[in-house]
This record gives C-alpha cells, structure tokens and sequence, in this order.
C-alpha cells in the first residue's frame, strides 16, 4: 500500500527480518516449550507433550492447503463446515460401507466441497472469502439437515485407531502430519504446480498472460484445500469418536488462517512458508494447553488467539516493510 | 444481458418481495392480515438496521466479520449496566461500548492496514471471548420488566421495532446520500489512492464507517435484548451471514463505491418473508440456514455477472 517501496535498510532489523520465517517462529516455540515445563510438571510430562504434538496434526493438516490458498491470492472460510459436513457423511457411511472406504469417502466429499468452492470463486469472479462465507453456512446447514443435529458417533476400532495408533512407538497422527507436510512442501518446492501457485499470487494477469490458466489453478487450490481438511477430519474424528453438524469445525477456518499467516504466509498471495505453517501448528496447540494447565479462563484463550492472529499480520507487515518486500 | 442487470438494480429486490407476497397470500390464509403482515417486517428489522452499518462498510471497500460478537457484548453489558444505571443510562452506555469496538476495528484496519477480514475475523473471537468473560459464559436475566417495551410494545398498533428501523433508515439515508461524509465514503471505496492523495482523510472516514457499523450492531442488540430479557454472550449465531446476504441482495456492489440503502431495508424485509415461509411448512430451523446461504449465493452470482458485464461495458465506454 505504501507508494514508495523502500530500498533494503541494512543493520539488526534486517538480520532478525530476514531469519525471522527460518528461525524465530521455531525460537518463540522452543521458548513457549521451555518454559511452560519449568511452570507446570504436568507440561513436561511426555504424556502431556506427545499428545498436544498429536492434536497438533490437526491444525497443521488443516493448514496446509489455507497455504496453498493464501499463496495463491485467496482465502477459503468455509473449511470448518467442510469438515462438518465430510465428517457426518463418512461416519454414518462406516457400517454400511467399512471404515477405508468411509475415510476415503469423507476425504472425497471434503475435496468436492472444496472444488465446488473452486467452481463458484473462478466462475462467478466475486472475492473468495465472500463465496466461502456463503458456502460455510450452506455446508453447515447441510450437515445439520442430514443429522438432524444428532452427532453421529464412531465406534469402528479401524477409524478410532487412526488417532491413537502408534507405529513403531510413534503416535499416528503425527507421522500422517510429517507426510503431509513432506508431500506439501514438495508439491511447491518442486513441482510446476507450486511455482504455478505463486506465480498466481504474486501477480495474476502476468500469470495469466505467461499462459499458466490461472482460474485451472484457483480451481485446483481449493480443491486442495478441501483435501487436507478431509484428512484432518478424519483425523479430528478419530481423536473425538464422533461428528457432530454443530460442533465439528466450529472456528476451525480460524485456527486454521491464523496459522497459515503466523508461519509468515502473506495475505495478499505471493509468499508462502509451508515449514512456518507447522511450527505455527505447535505454537497455536500449545500455547492454550500451557495456559489452561495454569487454570487460566478458557474464554481468555478466544481472546488470546484474536490476537495472536492480528500479532502475526503485524509481524508479516514489519518485516515486509523493513525488507522492502511488497506489503502484507 | 446488461438490459436485464440494468433492470435487475432498479427493480429486483422489487420483484422478489412481491413474488413472495403473491406466494404466501395464496399458500397460507393468515399472510394478508395487518398483524402478521406487520410481524414480518419487525422480524426483519434488526438484518435491515445492521445491514444500513452494513451498506456503508461494503461502500468503503471493507467489510466486518465482528457484529455478532459486537451484540453480544453489548447484550452482555445491558443486562450487567440496567440494574445499576437505570435503563435509559445503560442503554447508552452499552451502545458506547458496543461502538468502541467499532472503533477498535477502524484503527487497526486504517492505522495498521491489517485487512478488514481478517481484522474483524479477529476482533470477532476477541470479543467474543470478553463477552463470555463478563457474563461468566451465560446467559445474565434482566429482571426489569419495563425494558421489554422497546422491543415489543407497540405504537399506534406498530411495533416498536419497524420504528427503529425506519428512524435510523432516515438517519442513514441522510449520511449516505445527502452528505459529505457518504460521498467521502464512497469516494474510498471508489479509489482509494486517488481519495487520499486529493487530501482528504481516508483513515478517519474509514474509522467512521467501522464506529457506524458497531453502533447499528449495538442498536439491534438493545431491540433484541429487550424482546428476549436476557443478555446473552453467545448472540445469534450466523447473524453475520444474513447481514451480509440483506446488504448485497439489496444491490450494494462488493468492488465499493457504491451502496443502495433501499435495496438493504427492502432485502431485509424479503429475508424475514423467506423465515415466515419457512417456518410455516415446519421445518427445522436449518433449512434457514440453508436457504440464506442459496440467497446469498444468488445475489453473489448476480453480482458476478455485474462485475463481468456492467463493468467491462463502462470500460470499454458503452452508454449504459
């Protein structure tokens, strides 16, 4: 926004901004680690920390196609009634139809919520957070239809073994995390795909002059988005034993935005950190479960993650300013 | 086409509430009575009144996530400030406060140039939270009895509602359309840059508009309160959706620039229709839900095709 883009300041600022993405957000994880467990015993148990890195999946799952997205130039808000939506239809399927085949049909139905998003964004060319908040309460409202507003409950052995199984000692969900990420990151850091990706955000009419069909791409993201949401549903129902229309998602395309944009995702597309989004998962999973071992107000963690997501524009616009890069 | 769009701003919303009229007068027998009639329009008074704040922010260019959380605080602290204030005090005050928000938004939207989504996305979870923290995350009863005529009682066989509606209809057809300050307004939305660089003070017009939006979310608050006596921290859920739907259906362009507070009362009205056509075939409340979420997305694709014809007709320079 500022009509003069500053040239590269030189000096401390510039060190720290530019190591900011690599190191600080890590650093302000291992700090947030450190001293909590000095705090509470409860906190160092590797119980308590095994588990948070297990819940932690879900945010980070979730947060990875917002990535894409936001890169891209978009935002999708309708990913928690996405995943209502999934989850009720794939859990009620698990009886008749099996447990793989009801996962894979809640990852199915989340990726064509998504896609659809994609058809509406791309064809009707009005800003994607104003479709998706529309489509968030269609989804929503479709959800409840379909349950009547009764939760629907996972008893199958298979489902509920993906949050709580363990190969070789380590719990599932994180292991699912750590392949998501790893395909995630090699999606955009070596493949067409991914510099497709950015070349839509950072500038769309060159993308689109350059010949990269930029509403195939739009299209795409989103579709991606609905991917990794239907993977953390089945994740979120596994950890819950069941769905429910109302509850499932609830505030998750917050969670899932302050994420993406705390591991130093720009909002006006372009700049991406798929890394900085995982240890932004740890921070935002692990900061309540510190403050709520210290007895502090669950309403006080609304509050603290309200700010936590202004905190991190603010931190993503300091150090596009101090660096010269294009406004956030 | 761009026939039908030009006659679609003058006349849609127009057209959609006498389809709906036409269809439940024959559908159900009560429909052409002046009460029931009358009902309808209070029903849709608090997504019309939010939806005038609503017009204004959409004019602007920006947007806000944050009016049910803004109500609900302000709901919250009617209930706490009545039995210590006094009604007409408490009223003011959590109007005050509810406004403060608003302010809260314009700055960090214009100072910080955080973008409104998620600035208001934010603050709606901040406020929210501090809304469950000063009722201790339930519903506080207003035991004062006389505080519900303003949301129920009736004037000259009105209720008080449409009165509020059609009092602050008049207030912000003034500020839009017959002063400085809506044509700085849309000024901002139109073209920022070029508003700001001819000297005029974008940021505050902006924290205006955010400060007019959280007081018409307070107002509705305080009609809302007043019907249910009791301030609520969790404030209808979803409200910001049809607050939206009401404002774009009744032709406010989302590129900014442009605002259309008829079409917002109007829209308003329909929307409640739609709630009393529901509710008549007995359906869960979902389907509300349901079919705000298909208008909105009609009105969005009406909007698109505005955008994509209307607008690259006035470029290309044909007489529309």
């Amino acid at each position: 926004m500022s009509a003069t883009v500053k040239g590269p300041r030189s000096g401390a600022l510039v060190w720290a901004a530019n190591r900011w993405d690599s190191f600080g957000l890590p650093f302000l994880v291992v700090m947030l680690l450190v001293v909590f467990s000095l705090i509470s015993p409860v906190f160092r148990s590797s119980y308590n920390l095994v588990s948070n890195l297990s819940f932690a999946s879900l945010l980070g799952i979730g947060s990875i196609g917002m990535v894409f997205c936001l890169m891209s130039g978009d935002l999708d808000i309708s990913v928690g009634s996405m995943s209502a939506l999934a989850g009720v239809l794939g859990a009620s399927m698990v009886t008749r139809i099996g447990a793989v085949p009801a996962m894979l049909l809640t990852v199915l139905i989340a990726t064509a919520c998504g896609f659809i998003n994609g058809v509406f964004v791309t064809r009707l060319r009005i800003p994607a957070f104003i479709t998706t908040l529309g489509m968030q309460f269609v989804y929503r409202a479709l959800a409840y239809i379909y349950t009547g507003n009764a939760p629907v409950y996972i008893k199958d052995p298979t489902w509920l073994a993906v949050g709580s199984g363990t190969v070789l000692g380590v719990p599932f969900p994180i292991i699912l995390m750590a392949v998501c990420f790893a395909a995630a990151i090699y999606l955009l850091r070596k493949t067409s795909f991914g510099r497709y990706v950015i070349a839509v955000g950072t500038n769309k009419n060159a993308a689109m002059l350059s010949g990269i069909s930029v509403d195939f791409m739009k299209n795409a993201v989103f579709t991606l988005v609905g991917f990794f949401v239907g993977i953390a549903t089945i994740v979120s129902g596994s950890f819950l034993g069941s769905v429910n229309p109302g509850m499932t998602g609830q505030g998750f395309e917050f969670q899932v935005i302050t994420v993406a944009v705390l591991g130093g995702t720009a909002l006006t597309g372009g700049n991406g950190n798929m890394l900085g989004a995982l240890f932004a998962a740890l921070f935002i999973t692990y900061l309540p479960n510190g403050l709520g071992l210290k007895q502090v107000n669950s309403y006080w963690q609304y509050v603290a993650t309200g700010f936590v997501l202004i905190f991190a524009v603010g931190i993503n616009r300091a150090k596009s300013a101090i660096l010269g890069l294009r406004d956030t | 086409m761009l026939r039908f769009l030009k006659l679609y701003e003058k006349f849609g919303i127009f057209f959609f509430i006498a389809a709906g009229v036409i269809f439940l007068a024959v559908a159900t027998p009560n429909f052409l009575k002046l009460d029931t009639i009358l009902n309808i329009i209070a029903q849709g008074s608090y997504a019309a009144l939010v939806g005038y704040g609503m017009t204004l922010a959409l004019m602007s260019g920006g947007f806000d996530l944050s009016v049910e959380s803004i109500m609900a605080l302000t709901s919250v602290f009617l209930a706490i400030l009545i039995p210590v204030l006094g009604i007409p005090l408490a009223i003011l005050v959590s109007v005050f406060i509810g406004s403060t928000v608003g302010l809260l938004n314009g700055l960090i939207i214009s100072k910080l140039k955080v973008n409104p989504l998620i600035t208001t996305l934010s603050m709606s979870t901040i406020i929210k939270g501090v809304a469950l923290l000063v009722a201790g995350g339930k519903g506080i009863v207003i035991l004062q009895k006389q505080f519900m005529t303003i949301g129920t009682g009736k004037i000259l066989g009105i209720p008080n509602p449409i009165y509020v509606m059609l009092f602050f209809f008049g207030i912000f057809y003034l500020i839009v359309y017959r002063s400085p300050f809506g044509r700085h307004v849309a000024a901002v939305g139109s073209n920022e840059s070029a508003t700001r660089i001819s000297g005029l003070n974008v940021d505050a017009v902006t924290i205006g508009v955010y400060i007019l939006l959280a007081f018409t979310a307070a107002v509705a608050s305080v009609v809302r309160t007043s019907q249910a006596l009791i301030g609520m921290p969790s404030m209808s859920p979803g409200f910001v959706l049809v607050v939206l739907t009401v404002t774009i259906l009744g032709g406010t362009s989302l590129t900014g620039g442009r605002g259309n507070l008829w079409g917002t009362l109007l829209a308003g009205i329909f929307i409640s229709m739609i709630y009393y056509g529901l509710n008549l075939i007995n359906v869960q409340i979902f389907y509300q839900m349901l079919a705000v979420g298909l208008v909105l997305m009609f009105a969005l694709f009406i909007e698109g095709l505005r955008v994509r014809y209307l607008i690259a007709a006035k470029a290309k320079g044909i007489k529309v």
